[in-house]
């Protein structure tokens, strides 16, 4: 069974939506949970969204306040989005409790910065699985990232993002000394930007991670780069060109944050990706196991396709 | 990059000004569940509550707010048919972390300023913007 999950395109219904009854939508493809090291990302392209009563199924899953936020959005573009996105929320994690939770069903509470996190009801006979998720979107996906029991953050950009101000400005005002010089080394101006793009959702992603946010991190209090590391593989070779994506404090230069990990991908040919993930500290070699990652594409109640090891995702570093 | 909607973008909702969101009355909220745009007749009907009109030492001019609506419009790439008023939040123009930062740097830029961080953390209106930029435009020429 988790053979076909992995390799195979599984269409669900896609022709029958129209007929099927409002109120029993299609069942979602169940999914394992990840394993302590593993990040599972499941994406949606809302322009692949072309049925219309599909949208009123995603709405049926909000609770009130959640649709009366989506209404509050400026314009039907931005309230699709964001209706897509509670609907990726709410499906994504529903898959992970072995069909005893709906969409519907889920709960939501913040941190005290305002991060999302799940509300679990009591249950009598079923722990339910610890979840930890995140979200970040652009106007032409959304990606929702689940962990087991660590945190986890996420954040997607799209590879042609162009930005109004300056790079090295942006850099500056934004980003550590270490990064700015990193930027500066980049002689061709394209280079720059997509640099400034990946060290952006990199940072993003970090924060989330963290629990904090953009506003609650400063992005200039911290340093994300790559780390040369020694690594030794299995076979007691060591790997002394591997590198790997590291944090500090500006104020500590050379301590790493070895409480994090991270990987950094293409995602879809369109959008670059970054994952925060915390370490495991039960794993015994936390220090050089990098991050997994396992990838769907989705349309909720449509299709759902993993696509770990295809084309869609790409030039990973971690 | 942004997170999901109004309750939780990339920057994370800030719980202090949850209050402060629901007093605002904007008209870009009130659609149907088929995703209708109501439109308004912008710029001349502005639901603004009216009590507002009396605090002269705090609300910004209307060419200050129309200047910074435009600013906003540019960097988000809204259609000109998009209502963005003083009431509109940026989180529901869809403004992820890096749109903030730039709306910031073209507001400066424009209104030759200087914006702190902690007080950029703190607009989530346009109006908002507008009422900072003119106590910082006042407090440069004084």
């Amino acid at each position: 069974m988790s053979w076909l999950l992995r390799r195979n395109m599984l269409p669900l219904h896609s022709n029958s939506l129209a007929r099927r009854p409002l109120a029993s939508p299609p069942p979602l493809l169940p999914a394992p949970l990840p394993s302590p090291r593993e990040t599972h990302l499941w994406y949606v392209v809302p322009d692949q969204l072309k049925d219309a009563s599909l949208l009123n199924q995603y709405m049926d899953l909000l609770s009130p306040c959640e649709r009366q936020s989506v209404l509050r959005m400026n314009g039907e573009r931005l309230q699709k989005g964001a209706l897509l996105a509670r609907a990726l929320v709410r499906t994504t994690l529903a898959r992970y409790t072995d069909c005893r939770v709906s969409p519907k069903s889920f709960k939501f509470r913040k941190n005290r910065f305002g991060k999302p996190e799940v509300e679990w009801n009591k249950y009598d006979l079923w722990a339910p699985p610890p979840l930890q998720f995140n979200i970040s979107h652009t106007s032409t996906m959304i990606a929702c990232g689940v962990a087991l029991d660590l945190p986890i953050g996420v954040d997607i950009e799209e590879k042609q993002r162009k930005t109004r101000n300056n790079i090295l400005s942006l850099a500056r005002r934004y980003f550590s000394p270490v990064e700015v010089a990193y930027l500066r080394t980049l002689a061709d101006l394209e280079s720059q930007r997509h640099e400034f793009i990946r060290l952006w959702t990199l940072k993003e992603a970090y924060v989330k991670a963290l629990g904090r946010g953009f506003s609650g991190a400063p992005f200039k209090d911290f340093t994300i780069r790559l780390e040369a590391s020694n690594s030794k593989q299995v076979t007691g070779e060591s790997k002394s060109d591997a590198s790997r994506i590291v944090v500090e404090a500006v104020d500590h230069p050379g301590i790493l944050m070895n409480r994090w990990h991270f990987a950094l991908f293409e995602l879809n040919n369109s959008h670059y990706a970054a994952v925060c993930m915390e370490r495991d500290v039960k794993d015994p070699d936390r220090e050089n196991n990098s991050l997994k990652l396992e990838v769907w594409r989705t349309l909720p109640f449509v299709e759902d396709e993993c696509v770990t090891e295809t084309a869609a995702v790409k030039n990973i570093i971690r | 990059m942004a997170s999901i909607s109004g309750t939780a973008i990339a920057t994370f909702a800030r719980p202090q000004f949850a209050a402060r969101a629901q007093v605002v009355k904007g008209f870009s909220g009130l659609k149907s569940v088929s995703f209708s745009i109501q439109r308004n007749g912008f710029p001349s009907v502005r639901l603004q509550p009216a009590p507002r009109r009396f605090q002269v030492s705090c609300a910004a001019k209307p060419e200050t707010v129309q200047k910074v609506c435009e600013i906003v419009k540019k960097q988000l790439a809204l259609s000109d048919d998009t209502p963005v008023t003083g009431e509109s939040k940026f989180s529901a123009l869809g403004a992820d972390s890096l749109d903030t930062v730039e709306i910031v740097m073209g507001l400066e830029e424009a209104f030759e300023i200087s914006v702190e961080e902690e007080s950029a953390q703190s607009i989530t209106t346009v109006q908002d913007a507008a009422d900072l930029i003119e106590k910082l435009v006042e407090a440069k020429s004084s």
